[in-house]
């Protein structure tokens, strides 16, 4: 049977998924943020017909036109969407591949009179596409190649057999050459695929390499080229089903071992390792409890993640009995094999274990840890992230003398430039017994920071009578005495 | 911790005042916060006793310092500017832009300077501040720099401790300890070893520096450091390490860190400053921070009052091997009057004789004969090898130099103020500036080099400064601002390099001002303007000793091999009174100079500059007729468009003609005036027989600096000194309003001397016009004498001219094509270029007539190296047959191959540009390979014939500027001119009927004088001529995309017409780009690139290749860019 392939072009790809969540009814572009300098990247029609460019310089643009409208592209959505895209395409024949970024293939052999025909099916296509609001340039042909040509420089149908007169008026770009090849042979007056078809093949080898004959054979099916479809996702699951139900939580934990078991098998074998698990618990009346556990970090040791189960397991309602139970890894991470050794795997784990158990009863994303941060002002010198995901920090720099607690600053009434001899804090009444200092801090300047507003402070260490050692300072600049943390 | 309000009960009694030894200044590149103007200045407003500049390694900033305080020790009302921030017109020789300005203190006494250094040493954890104490010590401290500085590449100083032990006799050395907070226990121990071994070595000599770390526990390190000073025997002294002269810098010194460390201003963190403490600081808050320690402030004083070094006693001698043994002023005096006689071979006139013994009595009475011989002997030099030069610079135009040959501008020409340039009172050197050939220039310097000997002459240095351009990209790369921005705001600027950024141009970009990340970024762009970013060599100011260089200055090496450069610049070299010859290079000269041998070697008379026939009169006409290209100076569209007005008759007006035209006299409403009275509409108006002498050449119209001075001197009784000093303040009148004293003086002196006080009030504003422009007569007639000898060789010898002018290239206003184009208007036949016929150069070919045609030559290839031309020409032989024979002999690469076919140079084989492809196509090794490519074996592999399709006119247009930038086969509008009816061809503008006209033509130049409020003026090409648009700010506004991106534009607008000048004022302007398409290629983006010099547009810092088109028809619409402003 004569292989028939269909080339999809989305020339818009990008600024048409944009627009499709959010209308634009006037010149809209994409940017993208290249080595430093923002481009357009995809325009809708509008901006075209105002003569912007792909590639052109943002400012550039915004000189010219300054009521255009933009917005920073998105490249793994646009990406995204393409597999959606992919996905979709699958109506049509099994065989959907990808074509660069902005592009599909598909091998419709054999499957277009299911929808009346190839003509009827580009219809169809070309209809759902424009309601989705994409613009969308196809071709047809007997190959991958004159498929790709057809949809970029000349859009319609090769009939079958008839690729080459279809084609031949195009110019030698649409063979997919690359830049420097295609300029040579322009300017040596070689314009259209007629005009290379008829040179003798020898001289053409010798002069641009295989590519040029290469690319012709291929648009031509003398050459074979194949369409791939995407692979599906792997899943991670595993099912276990009872002749009897169950209704013990050791029995459940002895099932639920067994399936991490298998689980953890194939995660090792892909080099991945969970992150998230869930457990479903299918009960005799058809109902189902779900348990879900979320790790401190990527794991595939049945041995370590069944104990952190544990507390999930033990508030499961077995009802009439549980008959079958199903654990899948809802999110995976890579994890490579990695070498152990006996300083490596010891503390770590234990603590991941610990985020892990405790995060099981308060939620994971309550877990957070300090890191340093670099910089002078105190609230700045350290940040706090999401235990789960992220790694003790580095060294903490030991710059100067830092409070061990530090918190809000607190007013205190107290005025002049050096600390007050007595004043009142927290309810108490302290006096000063020696002050160390100042140190002044001044805010950074290239941020707004709504707490340094007051300006500059000078910072004095202050040992008081009653035995408790605070860090004050005052603000000269909008005179005033605060607190903002205790030594030990 | 220290607050300028602080009570003085702080004070504890011994308060006496305070010494600031350690300040690193902006020359400390990238670290230092502010100009040594603005630390001196500062000092001296917070009453310190003296204040040491040390930089890192250098002595490179002390001199700014040094001259600031000089002129703040001046009783005067002008403010301190700050040199940095000055920027020199290269033609003019000017002061322009913006000048920063800092208010004079109050305060007095002022401080004393103290120069130094901080030495920072591979092999020790303490840096050492260096104080020479006297001129003993400053020359050892300067040889132990260049020690450092020549063992290592430019910009780098290696030295070690035993290098400081041994060098460093009579030098106060201060310890500065490591300022980390906490050290390990080795290295505290090497800290005190280091310490103490010098001060074994220097005793009474080394000190230890304590210095306030601002970390709230600066008491505990000051007990630490006397401790320590106590333990090494190295008393104690209170140093502020300072970075800036006020807190207000901090910002900028973070920038600047952020600018050494290659990152952004987010991740700076700890590296910032975490206040603005590291700034000078009075005696006072010193005195309340070493309060426990009050020796450390006196110790200060002390130190400062031992070093009594100061940079006047740097005295300057010849060298003395130009005398021969006569004495100097003797021997002057023998080359004048030989000079002379060969000047004027028909006797010397009394005044000419008055002249000179003038002029030699002032050389004699300030010592500067040597000086003159030195030139004098760098010329002859220059002569014997058959260099051309000429002698530029107010010193230069003095009979002296007429008579040693220095300049070729006689006495009879222009007035001679000898007085201007070497006055006795101002005590600075006189300024004579040497042009060579540009090509050549190199073996003059290396001759001086040989004679001197590097170690008693070397360049000097040119700071770099950050400029607007520089400023905005690194100080956006510190604070974000993304590339496309940061090309856009300096794209903003136009010609004007020393202001800010504008802030209605930052709203054009669509950017808001008011953001407060940009408002901090454009105020740091503005501070950071003007700071010193690195050295670099000078283009050719020398300094030549008689005894070692580098005890004078250290020296450096510079990044070109072979070269040294000492550390100061010429400003700096000036303001010791440090003589210097300047060797600058001038493209015109080589132009000249390649023009002479042309006509020499085929068959005409051997010409110089002095012997070329003055006031010819068919040159004057061609002038007349404003036929210019090429000439010097009078060849932009401004001048071409004033010289039919101005019909310039005689060499004086030629030298008006280069003055005029400049942004002083048009903005000083100086040109209409003059012109009117040259045309005979208006009478010249010369108030008094007084000044008749000084304003009756330019019709009573101050043109010229000189002028301006006299009238002081004559009209208003100024001294001559005065006179000057009135000339040096000129730049900062307009900007300052600092002329009270002088405009009253000035007035005053002329009612005194009954001029009407409403002449007084004009001739005063007419000054105030072009103070910060004007033009000295001298340089106007040195590069007059140049656009007089092109315009001579343009007229009589027009191929060899255009041939020479194209050798010569870049330079000068013109493109190729223009030049081209312009050659072949003037009936010279150009041949195009040939493998088996040209040469590197474009040449000269004799016809079988007689007439002369230029042949181009392989240069004009883009891509193709000297090399391969000379590879081509040496193995031609008979001439070559095929391509691949230039490929086996000439052993030239395929990609240089296609090269030459792309430009059609095997035409002359009966190969057409495709065909001459295809074969080369087929070449793939780059060696031939010497068994298989044997044509006369025959073995050669046999090919099919292929039938290329034929290229059409346009397509070779295009790839002949592909590949040459120009066409000899048409003009681009010449094919299109069909498609596009109405238009009225260029040639014809001058005899169309006025009113309404169109026309259509490629952009060669876009130009937006500052002087011109908005007005853009365009300059449209196309196969019959120029024509010149203006295009008003409102018709720009409407069509400024077009205005902007058109390269091919239709513009309609009514026809202007004075004499012979024509203008096309704009009303409606078409974009006609995209019919270029109809020419047909695929890639060139060659038509329509303009010289840098022809267009005031911004340039656009790296051309990118736009994204590759989706369709060929998308991909013609990129022909023909032109280049582009916002």
């Amino acid at each position: 049977m004569q292989k028939r392939v269909v080339s999809l072009w989305f020339p818009r790809l990008a600024s048409d998924r944009f627009l499709r969540a959010r209308t634009v009814d006037a010149p809209f572009a994409l940017t993208l943020r290249e080595n430093n300098t923002e481009r357009l990247y995809c325009l809708n029609m509008k901006a075209e017909e105002l003569g912007l460019r792909r590639g052109m310089g943002f400012s550039d643009a915004r000189a010219l036109f300054p009521d255009l409208q933009t917005c920073p592209t998105d490249p793994r959505a646009d990406s995204l969407f393409l597999r959606a895209l992919t996905r979709w395409a699958a109506r049509y024949c099994p065989w959907v591949g990808q074509e660069g970024v902005d592009g599909l293939v598909l091998n419709i052999t054999g499957s277009a009179h299911l929808f009346g025909g190839e003509a009827a099916l580009l219809a169809d296509m070309r209809a759902r596409l424009s309601r989705a609001g994409l613009t969308a340039r196809l071709g047809l042909a007997d190959t991958r190649g004159g498929a790709w040509a057809l949809a970029r420089f000349g859009e319609g149908v090769a009939l079958p057999g008839k690729t080459l007169e279809k084609i031949a008026r195009l110019p030698v770009a649409s063979l997919r050459l690359t830049g420097s090849v295609c300029d040579t042979l322009q300017r040596l007056g070689i314009d259209s695929i007629a005009d290379l078809h008829a040179l003798p093949r020898a001289t053409l080898t010798r002069r641009f390499g295989r590519e040029p004959l290469l690319r012709l054979d291929q648009a031509l099916g003398d050459q074979p080229e194949d369409v791939s479809p995407l692979p599906d996702p792997p899943r991670y699951s595993a099912r276990l089903s009872l002749p009897d139900p169950i209704g013990l939580a050791s029995d459940i934990t002895a099932g639920l071992q067994r399936l991490l078991e298998q689980l953890c098998v194939r995660l090792t074998n892909a080099e991945q390792g969970a992150r998230t698990l869930q457990l479903t618990l299918r009960r005799v009346d058809q109902a189902s409890q779900q348990v879900e556990l979320r790790l401190a970090r990527p794991l595939r040791d049945p041995a370590r993640i069944l104990p952190l189960f544990q507390k999930g397991v033990e508030t499961v309602d077995a009802g009439f009995g549980i008959d079958q139970l199903r654990l899948e890894a809802t999110l995976v991470e890579d994890q490579p094999l990695r070498q152990i050794s006996h300083t490596s795997s010891g503390p770590d784990d234990k603590l991941d274990d610990l985020i892990t158990r405790l995060g099981s009863r308060i939620g994971l994303d309550n877990i957070i840890r300090f890191l340093p941060s670099d910089s002078h002002i105190p609230e700045r010198s350290y940040i706090t992230a999401s235990a789960a995901y992220s790694a003790p920090g580095g060294a903490w720099p030991a710059l100067h003398h830092r409070p061990l607690r530090l918190f809000p600053p607190e007013q205190i009434a107290a005025s002049g430039r050096t600390p007050p001899r007595g004043f009142r804090w927290r309810r108490m009444a302290l006096s000063t017994a020696r002050a160390t200092g100042p140190e002044r801090i001044a805010p950074e300047w290239w941020l707004e920071d709504e707490a340094w507003r007051t300006g500059l402070r000078d910072y004095w260490m202050v040992e008081t009578r009653q035995g408790r050692r605070l860090w004050l300072f005052h603000t000269p600049q909008n005179p005033g005495w605060y607190v903002q943390g205790e030594f030990a | 911790m220290t607050a300028p309000q602080a009570p003085r009960s702080h004070d504890n009694g011994y308060n006496r005042g305070y010494a600031e030894l350690c300040v690193t200044s902006n020359f400390t590149f990238l670290t230092g916060a502010s100009h040594p103007e603005e630390l001196v200045t500062r000092a001296a407003e917070l009453g310190l006793a003296a204040i040491a500049i040390t930089d890192r390694n250098s002595l490179a900033g002390v001199v700014r310092a040094w001259a600031a305080l000089k002129e703040l020790k001046r009783e005067s009302t002008e403010d301190i500017q700050i040199r940095s921030s000055q920027r020199i017109d290269p033609s003019s020789r000017q002061d322009i832009g913006n000048h920063a300005m800092l208010a004079r203190p109050a305060q007095r006494p002022l401080p004393r300077l103290i120069v130094g250094c901080r030495l920072v040493l591979r092999d020790s954890p303490v840096d050492w501040l260096a104080l020479p104490k006297n001129r003993a010590a400053y020359a050892r401290l300067s040889r132990l720099l260049t020690l450092g500085k020549r063992r290592t590449e430019k910009g780098e100083c290696h030295l070690t401790l035993s290098d400081l032990l041994e060098g460093a006799k009579g030098v106060i050395l201060i310890a500065l300890p490591p300022k980390k907070a906490k050290q390990a226990g080795a290295e505290q121990r090497d800290v005190m070893i280091h310490i103490r071994r010098t001060a074994t070595h220097f005793p009474g000599h080394v000190f230890l520096g304590a210095a306030p770390r601002y970390d709230g526990r600066d008491q505990a390190y000051f007990d630490h450091c006397a401790r320590l000073a106590h333990r090494c025997a190295a008393p104690m002294v209170a140093v502020g390490d300072v970075i800036m002269h006020h807190g207000k810098r901090r910002q900028l010194a973070d920038v600047l860190t952020c600018m050494r460390e290659h990152i952004m201003i987010e991740d700076i963190g700890t590296r910032a400053l975490p206040n603005a403490e590291h700034r000078l600081k009075g005696p006072d808050d010193m005195a309340r921070l070493f309060r426990h320690h009050p020796a450390a402030i006196s110790r200060s004083l002390e130190i400062a009052a031992r070093c009594t070094f100061d940079l006047g006693e740097l005295s300057y001698e010849y060298p003395d091997e130009i005398t021969n043994g006569e004495a100097p002023q003797d021997r002057l005096a023998r080359l004048t009057h030989e000079g002379l006689a060969r000047r004027y071979p028909g006797g010397v006139s009394d005044h000419v004789r008055a002249l000179v013994k003038k002029e030699l009595g002032l050389v004699e009475k300030l010592r500067f004969a040597a000086y003159f011989l030195t030139v004098h002997d760098i010329v002859e030099h220059a002569r014997s090898l058959n260099i051309l030069c000429q002698g530029r610079g107010s010193a230069a135009n003095s009979i002296l130099c007429y008579a040693l040959g220095i300049t070729d501008v006689g006495p009879e020409v222009i007035t001679m103020v000898f007085e201007r340039f070497m006055s006795e009172h101002r005590g600075e050197p006189p300024d004579i500036d040497v042009d060579f050939e540009h090509e050549r220039r190199e073996e003059v310097i290396q001759h001086i080099y040989e004679r001197y000997g590097r170690h008693r002459a070397g360049l000097c240095a040119t700071v770099i400064h950050f400029r607007t351009r520089a400023a905005i990209r690194e100080v956006g790369k510190v604070m974000g601002l993304s590339q496309d921005v940061t090309a856009s705001l300096s794209g903003q600027i136009w010609g004007m390099s020393g202001g800010g950024v504008d802030e209605t141009r930052v709203r054009e970009l669509g950017l808001d001002p008011a953001d407060r990340r940009l408002a901090q970024t454009l105020r740091l762009i503005g501070e950071l303007i003007g700071f010193p970013r690195h050295l670099s060599q000078h283009v050719g100011g020398f300094v030549i000793t008689k005894g070692r260089l580098d005890e004078l200055c250290p020296i450096e090496n510079a990044a070109m091999e072979d070269r040294t450069v000492i550390e100061w610049d010429k400003n700096d070299i000036d303001a010791l009174g440090i003589l210097k010859v300047d060797v600058l290079s001038l493209g015109m000269l080589t132009c000249i100079r390649k023009c002479f041998d042309l006509i020499a070697g085929h068959g005409g008379e051997q010409l110089s500059i002095a012997t070329i026939p003055q006031e010819d009169t068919p040159t004057y006409d061609m002038l007349c007729k404003a036929d210019a290209v090429g000439v010097f100076q009078v060849e932009s569209r401004a001048q071409m468009n004033f010289l039919p007005r101005m019909k310039p008759r005689k060499f004086y007006d030629l030298v008006i003609e280069v003055a005029i035209v400049r942004p002083g006299p048009i903005q000083g409403g100086m040109v209409h005036p003059y012109i009117n009275r040259r045309q005979g509409r208006e009478k010249p108006e010369i108030p008094s027989e007084a000044l008749r002498g000084v304003l009756g050449k330019t019709l009573g119209v101050p043109l010229f600096q000189e002028q301006a001075m006299q009238i002081a001197v004559v009209a208003a009784g100024f001294t001559a000194e005065e006179a000057d000093r009135l000339r040096r303040s000129l730049a900062t009148f307009r900007r300052m309003g600092t002329i009270g004293t002088f405009r009253d003086r000035f007035i005053n002196g002329m009612l005194e001397r009954n001029y009407t006080p409403d002449f007084a009030e004009r001739c005063f504003s007419q000054i105030e016009g072009f103070g910060e422009y004007g033009f000295p007569e001298s340089h106007a007639a040195a590069f007059a004498m140049l656009a007089y000898v092109s315009a001579w060789l343009k007229c009589h010898h027009p191929a060899a001219f255009a041939c020479a002018l194209l050798n010569a290239q870049p330079m000068g206003f013109y493109a190729p094509a223009q030049i081209v184009r312009d050659a072949r208007e003037h009936q010279i036949e150009v041949r195009p270029i040939c493998v088996n016929n040209s040469l590197w150069d474009n040449t000269l070919e004799r016809r079988p007539d007689g007439a002369l045609t230029l042949r181009l030559g392989f240069r004009q290839i883009k891509g193709l190296r000297e090399d391969d031309a000379s590879w081509i020409v040496a193995a031609r032989g008979n001439g070559y047959p095929d391509p691949e024979a230039l490929w086996l002999r000439a052993g030239i690469t395929p990609a240089a191959l296609e090269r030459l076919a792309e430009a059609d140079a095997f035409s002359d084989m009966g190969l057409g540009r495709r065909n001459a492809l295809w074969r080369i196509k087929a070449i793939r090794s780059q060696q031939p390979l010497p068994l298989f490519n044997d044509p006369i074996e025959g073995e050669g592999i046999v090919e099919p014939a292929v039938t290329l399709p034929a290229m059409h006119l346009g397509q070779e247009v295009v790839e002949d500027y592909v590949a040459m930038r120009l066409s000899l086969r048409a003009h681009p509008m010449e094919l299109l001119r069909p498609s596009m009816p109405g238009l009225i061809p260029h040639g014809a503008l001058a005899v169309a009927p006025l009113g309404r006209a169109v026309v259509c033509g490629l952009v060669i130049t876009r130009q937006r004088p500052g002087t011109a409020s908005g007005v853009v003026f365009l300059t449209l090409e196309d196969e019959t001529g120029v024509s010149n648009v203006i295009v008003w700010p409102k018709v720009c506004e409407h069509y400024r995309r077009a205005v902007m991106g058109g390269r091919l534009l239709r513009v309609t607008g009514y026809l202007q017409r004075e004499g012979i000048v024509v203008h096309l004022i704009a009303q409606h302007i078409e974009d006609m780009s995209h019919s270029l398409a109809l020419l047909g290629h695929p890639n060139a983006d060659s038509i329509g690139q303009t010289q840098p010099q022809a267009d005031d547009a911004p340039r656009r810092t790296a051309k990118k290749p736009a994204a590759r088109a989706y369709h060929p028809r998308d991909q013609a619409k990129k022909l023909f860019p032109s280049r582009d402003f916002h």
